[in-house]
């Protein structure tokens, strides 16, 4: 394949030209009750051409018919010769790189047969709905994938990865009267069959935690001290901070460059935030991005001052910095974006830990998991999946409709401790921006405290 | 394609059905005013669900040359895992006639693209505002058949539009985004149209001001409805109601909403990219009131959950190359029979403002879709709102959040605006809703 696709670049007319062609094996398993809703395999193939002429603009063509490679070559060339640019792109210059990276299949998901992933599926599902007879419906779904990526490039770079990925997830459903609760777990993995054995435990958890909910009081919406756990200060950092860290942001846009000047400060000395693509074994993980540089871990808040940012070669270029490896698309359909890989809040203090956080608050949320946040730049929402009061320094009653509103500056700054448990949240899920979701990103974080933010809930 | 599939999935199973779809699109799109990227993209793919000894299973491909006996067999494989379900093909029928091809767009060439942005970006350009402008022009060819020997075809065009614009200052953030999708090309006056929907939310969000406190009369844009409508898709949705999720269920014929109130899903409204003659299996298209004048008429299903409801498909199914069909809407429309009709042209409003003495306008919330939607219940920080006095605008509010009960707020409608228009796959004019919870922050 590299051979074929070097060929199709060495007939290409274009100053630059790309191909990245993928193979996608997956099978899906899902059930919504005790009803099972799909057991399938499926395969996916296409490619993507992108080229790039002086003076002109990227002309990109997908598409699933791999016979037509050598003609789309020639039609991204027409694409970009129609589109005149008076402020030329450059990519930045990386050192050309070749070789087959291999992540490791941890259990090869192609060699198991779909009865067996079905019965897995079963036994978390038929868990969560034993719990009670309150959970009265469940939706739940496994999914893996093994995805070959080839990339060539006109400048030297040639490289076969592979890739795989599963995915298991449950939402239980409890329900009492006209009241309804749900509890949620998800486990994902850049790994193979061996790695999703043996959750039963945690997906009784979540199911007893939605019927726990029916009982629990809605929080009452105010500003509080609020301790985030470990998944939902991940999902914060990520949504509300690493969004803006994406140069593709701010690279044509000065406004924002301003707010985002390197140097700003954005928090509390204890505040270290990274983006890192070479972590082993996680769902954000790649040995190379998908314009074929290598990944890294990129330092973005140090100390609470603003260090660095996500880049692609075309970011990078304009702001005269250096490419980090995250340019990334979810599949052949699309072009390579910045975007995040495993995005983190470094540990603090080593021995600090949760209970140090909470030893002072006299009145405090603890908000933990998520369900779901979404961020407007500045502005963010993000509803936890469960909390408790905290009360005289001790976790109080568990409270329900915990929704963290705000405003990303303030509450960035108003982060005063940070513990030193740090875990990395291996969910599935992904992140979806400019049309592509969901991309595989994994967030770390250990518990962090903010000293003020609001709540919503009953007001 | 679809012959070919079915002649092989013949003898080997008890019944099937396919879909094929063939897809080109053309993108332009101007990144900070600049032209910046021309793609095109062709895909196809088949998707194939069998019957076999009562269950059912699917498989899909994206491969050039797929092999039928392939397909037919990892159906069979999924099928063995299947539920048995109680299922019936339709047979051959008619289908009613819907213009889903526009020459115009199809025929539109690279430059008539580049051409229409460049127009937008001009016309919006502001030089304390970035403008991003995308357009994206889709030529679809569908084919779906069964073995009870139902058999559709047709070819579609769509068309999407849209701008939005970045305004920073300091570190405060406004963004205002429009779009125009259809069928056909956009006319002059439908970019005139979004050019104005643009700069008129833009303009009015120059001035910040304080945001109000309490329960107010709060009027939601088509676009700022999202929240208040979603909860309603989904407990219209045969599927939730066969799950005991839909708040709905065993309401038929009940009055739940305001007696102005309709709602219908349409797949034959003319021009609309949503529209098509048969749907994905092969059930022919026709309109099925879900809400009419405040009365809960119908849910939508497709083949399989009208098979386990003892009813009809409604003619909602949806598939694509992978996984198995699924209910969706084609194009919902939320009416008021009163008759006021405006579209884009109306200002912001519809002309709900007037009686308004303290309240707020919302165009976009954030966070929608998070929670426990079907509920009812919403509660969103404003992403874009504006606040309202003396029945005039008077400044973009931030930091402040709405929350309410989508069913409660819409037991009493305050008025239906006369700016009904399309937004996606979904029509609504403004609707005004008394005492929606307003919080500053």
């Amino acid at each position: 394949m590299k051979e074929r696709l070097a060929a199709a670049v060495k007939q290409s007319r274009a100053d630059y030209t790309e191909i990245r062609v993928e193979r996608t094996w997956s099978s899906a398993v899902a059930f919504r009750g005790r009803r099972l809703e799909t057991a399938t395999v499926s395969e996916d193939q296409g490619g993507f051409v992108r080229v790039l002429n002086t003076g002109c603009g990227w002309g990109i063509a997908s598409f699933t018919s791999l016979d037509e490679l050598p003609a789309m070559v020639t039609r991204a060339n027409e694409l970009s010769r129609a589109v005149r640019v008076d402020d030329p792109i450059r990519l930045a210059d990386t050192r050309p790189q070749t070789g087959d990276a291999l992540l490791e299949l941890d259990g090869d998901v192609r060699g198991v047969p779909l009865a067996e992933k079905k019965k897995l599926l079963d036994r978390y599902n038929a868990a969560m709905l034993a719990v009670s007879d309150k959970i009265v419906d469940t939706q739940s779904s496994y999914r893996d994938e093994v995805s070959e990526v080839w990339f060539v490039n006109s400048e030297g770079t040639s490289l076969y990865q592979l890739r795989p990925e599963v995915v298991v997830s449950g939402t239980a459903i409890a329900r009492r009267n006209g009241n309804i609760e749900k509890g949620l777990e998800s486990i994902g993995l850049r790994k193979g069959w061996n790695s999703v054995q043996n959750f039963e435990n945690q997906f009784r958890v979540v199911a007893q935690r939605a019927v726990d909910l029916l009982a629990a009081p809605r929080v009452r919406g105010g500003a509080y001290p609020v301790i985030l756990d470990n998944e939902l200060a991940g999902v914060f950092i990520h949504e509300a901070f690493g969004h803006l860290s994406e140069a593709d942001f701010v690279y044509e846009n000065p406004q924002a460059r301003e707010m985002m000047t390197l140097g700003r400060r954005f928090g509390k000395p204890v505040l270290n935030v990274g983006d890192n693509g070479a972590a082993t074994g996680l769902r954000g993980t790649l040995p190379y991005d998908d314009e074929g540089t290598p990944t890294q871990d990129t330092p973005l808040i140090k100390e609470g001052v603003l260090v660095g940012r996500l880049h692609s070669r075309e970011t990078a270029a304009k702001l005269g910095e250096r490419p980090t490896g995250n340019a990334r698309a979810i599949s052949f359909r699309h072009p390579p974006i910045v975007r995040m890989t495993n995005t983190y809040i470094a540990p603090g203090k080593k021995g600090v830990g949760f209970n140090d956080l909470i030893t002072d608050i006299k009145l405090g949320v603890y908000a933990c998991g998520a369900f779901g946040g979404q961020t407007m730049l500045e502005n963010f929402s993000f509803t936890a999946g469960w909390g408790y009061m905290i009360r005289d320094g001790k976790v109080a009653e568990l409270v329900k409709d915990v929704v963290l509103a705000g405003n990303l500056f303030q509450t960035l700054d108003r982060i005063d401790h940070i513990a030193g448990d740090f875990t990395w949240n291996q969910m599935g899920g992904g992140c979806g921006k400019a049309g592509q979701f969901p991309l595989p990103v994994t967030e770390g974080a250990p518990h962090v405290r903010i000293e003020e933010a609001l709540i919503g809930g009953d007001v | 394609m679809i012959d070919r599939v079915l002649d092989a999935a013949r003898g080997k199973v008890d019944g099937a059905d396919a879909l094929w779809r063939r897809e080109e699109q053309t993108a332009v799109s101007f990144e900070s005013g600049r032209l910046k990227t021309a793609g095109i993209s062709e895909e196809a793919g088949i998707n194939l669900r069998v019957l076999a000894g009562g269950r059912m299973g699917v498989a899909g491909t994206t491969a050039a040359k797929p092999e039928p006996a392939e397909l037919v067999g990892r159906a069979r494989a999924s099928a063995e895992l299947g539920e048995v379900v109680e299922l019936a093909f339709p047979g051959a029928s008619k289908l009613p006639p819907i213009p889903t091809f526009f020459d115009r767009t199809a025929n539109a060439s690279l430059d008539d693209l580049i051409r229409m942005g460049r127009l937008l970006v001009e016309r919006l350009a502001r030089p304390d505002c970035q403008i991003n402008v995308a357009v994206q022009r889709e030529v679809a060819d569908t084919a779906v058949g069964n073995t009870a020997g139902a058999r559709g075809e047709y070819r579609a065009t769509g068309i999407a539009v849209s701008a939005d614009i970045t305004r920073i200052a300091g570190d405060d953030v406004l963004m205002v985004y429009d779009q125009y999708v259809g069928g056909d090309m956009p006319s002059d006056a439908d970019l005139e149209a979004l050019v104005r929907s643009v700069e008129t939310r833009l303009t009015a969000a120059l001035k910040i001001v304080a945001p109000p406190d309490g329960a107010l009369p709060v009027v939601f844009t088509p676009a700022g409805l999202a929240a208040v409508v979603l909860p309603l898709e989904q407990a219209l949705s045969g599927k939730t109601v066969l799950q005991g999720s839909s708040p709905l269920a065993g309401k038929i014929g009940e009055t739940l909403f305001d007696e102005r109130l309709s709602i219908v899903d349409d797949p034959l409204t003319p021009g609309r990219p949503s529209s098509r003659p048969v749907d994905d299996e092969c059930v022919p298209s026709r309109c099925t009131g879900l809400v009419e004048r405040g009365v809960v008429e119908r849910f939508v299903y497709d083949l399989e959950t009208a098979g386990r409801a003892k009813t009809q498909s409604t003619g909602n199914g949806r598939r694509g190359v992978f996984g198995k069909p699924h209910i969706g809407y084609t194009n919902i429309l939320f009416r008021g029979n009163d008759g006021a009709h405006g579209g884009h042209t109306a200002g912001l409003g519809g002309g709900l403002l007037g009686d308004i003495d303290d309240g707020l306008l919302v165009d976009d919330l954030i966070g929608v879709g998070q929670g426990n939607v079907i509920s009812g219940a919403f509660s969103h920080p404003v992403g874009l709102a504006y606040r309202v006095q003396r029945g005039e605008i008077t400044g973009r509010v931030k930091d402040a959040a709405v929350a309410g009960n989508a069913y409660d707020l819409l037991k009493r409608i305050g008025g239906f605006g006369n700016d009904g228009r399309w937004l996606g796959a979904r029509y609504s004019p403004s609707l005004l809703l008394e005492g929606v919870s307003v919080a500053r922050r």
